[in-house]
């Protein structure tokens, strides 16, 4: 397999998922765009990166929370607040056609740019790329209590911040 | 509010597709990074001289290295030689003091004209010329 033919097999496996977690965690469409490329120019510059990795998805994920984890850092020191940044940005969630159904998916991405970066992440991937918590524990080098812990704490944000709604529309 | 309930809720929650033009962006930057990594790495074709080597260079500098060493052995070898051409070269005193002698041996030999014969070969005379003994008896 050439390079580009490899390339363009690894954007097709797992750009969606990447797309996906980097919007979720930047809560910006052009730093998500931004740590995407910088994500695939690192790959083609170092084709062996992914040779010895044990699970590609986890593997490109750790790469993508890294660089991401470094923009924030960048942002920082800058003096540009990521919170703020989170709480103006784009729906992760594709338009609903029903109209609560709309309604709960603005109000989620309202609620999941109250947490922390790392709970959201965490949370991120447990539910929307279905991964185990030792898998995300691998996969954002943490230790899996941790990564259970803050999905415990995440999810009881999310439940308290959407409960009216939630019970309304139910 | 059941927990299972509200995290199955979110799960069926549908994510934003990637935009459709990013491939070719994300894509195309990608390859023009690892196009301008390898130019960075590989030798430029300007090199003529090198391309010109390639095939062999160990021969090449051997065959250099020669030759170095035959000019070196060739103006060596040419230096006495033009040593002894040139009047202005500083010369060996042992030659100096041979060329004194010899042109004052010269000197000696102008000055004085009496010529030295050389001693005749003694060659043995008739038995009727030798000088003839008087017996008495």
């Amino acid at each position: 397999m050439s390079p580009s033919d490899f390339l363009a097999r690894v954007y097709d496996d797992h750009a969606h998922a990447l797309f996906g977690f980097l919007l979720n965690f930047t809560r910006a469409e052009t730093d998500t765009k931004d740590l995407l490329q910088e994500l695939f120019v690192k790959l083609a510059k170092q084709p062996g990166l992914l040779e010895a990795a044990r699970d590609e998805r986890a593997y490109l994920i750790r790469l993508a929370h890294n660089l991401a984890v470094d923009l924030m850092r960048r942002r920082a020191t800058r003096g540009k607040n990521y919170e703020q940044l989170a709480a103006e940005s784009a729906s992760i969630f594709a338009p609903a056609v029903e109209p609560d159904e709309q309604a709960f998916r603005q109000a989620l991405v309202a609620a999941l740019g109250e947490l922390p970066p790392e709970q959201r992440a965490v949370v991120h991937l447990k539910l929307w790329e279905g991964l185990t918590f030792e898998a995300i524990a691998d996969a954002l080098d943490l230790p899996p209590n941790t990564v259970a812990s803050r999905y415990r704490y995440g999810i009881d944000k999310l439940r308290r911040r959407l409960r009216l709604l939630y019970e309304e529309i139910k | 509010m059941n927990p299972d309930d509200f995290e199955k809720r979110l799960e069926h929650q549908r994510l934003r597709p990637i935009p459709g033009a990013w491939r070719g962006e994300i894509l195309d930057a990608a390859r023009r990074a690892r196009d301008h990594q390898l130019s960075t790495i590989t030798p430029q074709p300007t090199c003529g001289w090198r391309e010109f080597l390639w095939p062999c260079p160990q021969a090449w500098a051997g065959l250099a290295a020669v030759w170095v060493l035959i000019l070196l052995l060739n103006s060596v070898t040419r230096e006495p030689a033009r040593a002894a051409q040139s009047p202005n070269s500083p010369r060996a005193p042992e030659v100096l003091m041979a060329l004194r002698d010899h042109r004052r041996l010269l000197a000696e030999l102008i000055e004085s004209p009496t010529e030295v014969e050389p001693p005749k070969p003694s060659v043995p005379g008739p038995h009727s010329q030798l000088p003839q003994r008087t017996v008495a008896v």
